[in-house]
């Protein structure tokens, strides 16, 4: 097992099972180690525990809502850049990396970037849309602990969240990794189109042989970056109803423990609007549930070798190859900021320690703010309240305004 | 260092690790390969309590099982007058 010691114990990454483990100083202590100078020094913020890096900006997909406006012309950095980029994760004690892109897969030296990780301890995993896996691009793929493919339905469904039919593609990528041995799951990004056929989608991904499928909530980045993006994104009631949907399919799918589900950060808002998980905060935290992490347990590579908060967000000043630096980061330092003291509805929500203030990317976009998450079932609460409290007249200038007054 | 049942003849063995799950803050599974936000397992959420308990039992066993590596500490506070580390969770 590896062990980085942080101001409130460890975190240690287990090698028996895919597994990170949160131990506190006692429980640390337990084992027979100390953390010495990171117990007793002053407190600087932890680095990553994942890192996103973004190893081509090359992709001949499309997809209308790419984050990173990738293109078949993107941008692709030399190996060596990335190897220097491999050694500031290993330097910053970063227990996992996640290629993308663009299409990783374009790359030549893909298994030399996964075995690099691997000989620095990290475990190096990988998103492809499964577009043009040839047996030669598969047989790349061996070092990765797990390869998600993008797969958001049937090819109707698929067609009107990218933008074209790539779900056969895809399909076979699943079932191409699966039967080569390899851990396979699948990303599934919820709009208001895609959700309602969720079910479906999942089904079938499982019995292609994905073992996990992650959700992801469709965010306004690169191409996304719209006003069409408020005609994708969920609907409120589809928010609210994330909870009990997540319930119901944990239930009819993952009770035999081969087939796993996963909600992406920016989710985790929606689910104050499930009484029962905004009861037990405590039970989210002990199972590891990450909320808005961007700047904290999280942060992204870019193409240009540069350090961003997230994917989705802006990149930072903070070359990548120094990363150890992060602490002095003022970017960073003002993500993590408003997370140690969000303002209202936040400050007093049961979830403040999980979700960390729901997606900060959503917020800019919709309510040009670094704030609280407009679409997060208890801000929209909170905001009606206020409007009731005191009326405000004309149609107003955000997004999210405009579009209520439309 | 090593398992606490590696000593070699002659050596000093080790102290028997004592692994509990109430030292233990939070455990995140899987291992998640999106490249554009983290995500969580959260099918365990809603699992039965003999699910759960099987899942910390089994980190337990690991953690007083598995040979250790430590690596760099977290990033350093460039104010040298701030307070000692507070004890708070991840």
């Amino acid at each position: 097992m590896i062990v980085r010691y942080e101001p409130w114990g460890a975190w240690v990454k287990l090698e028996s099972q895919a597994a990170l483990v949160a131990l506190d100083r006692e429980g640390v202590r337990a084992l027979g180690l100390d953390g010495g100078a990171t117990w007793s020094g002053a407190a600087g913020p932890s680095a990553p525990v994942e890192v996103h890096m973004a190893v081509t900006a090359r992709c001949g997909a499309g997809c209308e809502g790419c984050y990173l406006d990738a293109r078949p012309d993107g941008v692709e950095p030399p190996a060596d850049v990335l190897l220097r980029e491999l050694d500031a994760l290993r330097d910053a004690g970063v227990f996992t990396v996640a290629f993308g892109g663009g299409e990783p897969t374009t790359r030549d030296d893909l298994d030399v970037l996964a075995d690099a990780a691997l000989a620095r301890g990290i475990s190096p995993v990988l998103t492809t849309s499964g577009l043009g896996l040839s047996d030669a691009r598969l047989a790349r793929l061996r070092s990765f602990a797990q390869i998600n493919v993008s797969y958001d339905g049937a090819s109707e469904t698929y067609t009107r969240v990218r933008g074209f039919d790539g779900a056969a593609a895809a399909e076979g990528a699943i079932e191409r990794i699966a039967g080569a041995g390899m851990r396979v799951g699948v990303n599934v990004v919820l709009t208001r189109e895609s959700f309602p056929r969720l079910r479906d989608t999942l089904v079938r991904a499982r019995q292609l042989g994905a073992r996990e499928a992650q959700l992801l909530r469709y965010k306004p980045a690169g191409r996304a970056a719209s006003l069409d993006y408020l005609a994708r994104r969920l609907t409120p009631e589809q928010a609210r109803s994330l909870g009990p949907t997540l319930r119901e399919l944990s239930s009819a799918l993952c009770d035999g423990g081969d087939f796993h589900l996963r909600v992406d950060c920016a989710l985790v808002a929606f689910l104050s609007a499930d009484e029962g998980l905004a009861r037990d905060p405590a039970r989210l935290a002990r199972f590891g549930v990450f909320g808005c992490e961007a700047g904290g347990a999280l942060a992204a590579f870019t193409v240009h070798g540069r350090v961003a908060p997230c994917s989705f967000a802006g990149a930072t000043d903070l070359r990548a190859t120094d990363l150890a630096l992060h602490a002095g980061d003022p970017t960073l330092a003002r993500w993590r900021a408003h997370v140690e003291a969000p303002p209202e509805p936040c400050a007093s929500c049961s979830l403040r320690g999980v979700c960390k203030g729901g997606c900060k990317v959503v917020a800019a976009h919709v309510d040009g703010s670094h704030g609280p998450d407009p679409e997060c079932p208890r801000v929209l609460d909170h905001a009606e309240e206020t409007r009731k409290e005191a009326p405000v007249r004309g149609a107003g200038s955000t997004n999210h305004e405009k579009e209520t007054a439309a | 260092m090593t398992g606490p049942d590696a000593a070699a003849d002659g050596a000093e063995k080790e102290p028997q690790r004592r692994a509990e799950v109430a030292h233990i803050l939070g455990v995140r599974v899987g291992h998640g390969a999106n490249c554009s936000s983290i995500g969580s397992v959260i099918d365990t959420l809603f699992a039965t309590a003999t699910v759960g308990a099987a899942i910390f039992a089994a980190v337990v066993a690991s953690l007083a099982s598995e040979e250790v590596t430590a690596v760099a500490p977290p990033g350093k506070n460039t104010d040298h007058d701030a307070e000692p580390a507070p004890e708070k969770t991840p």
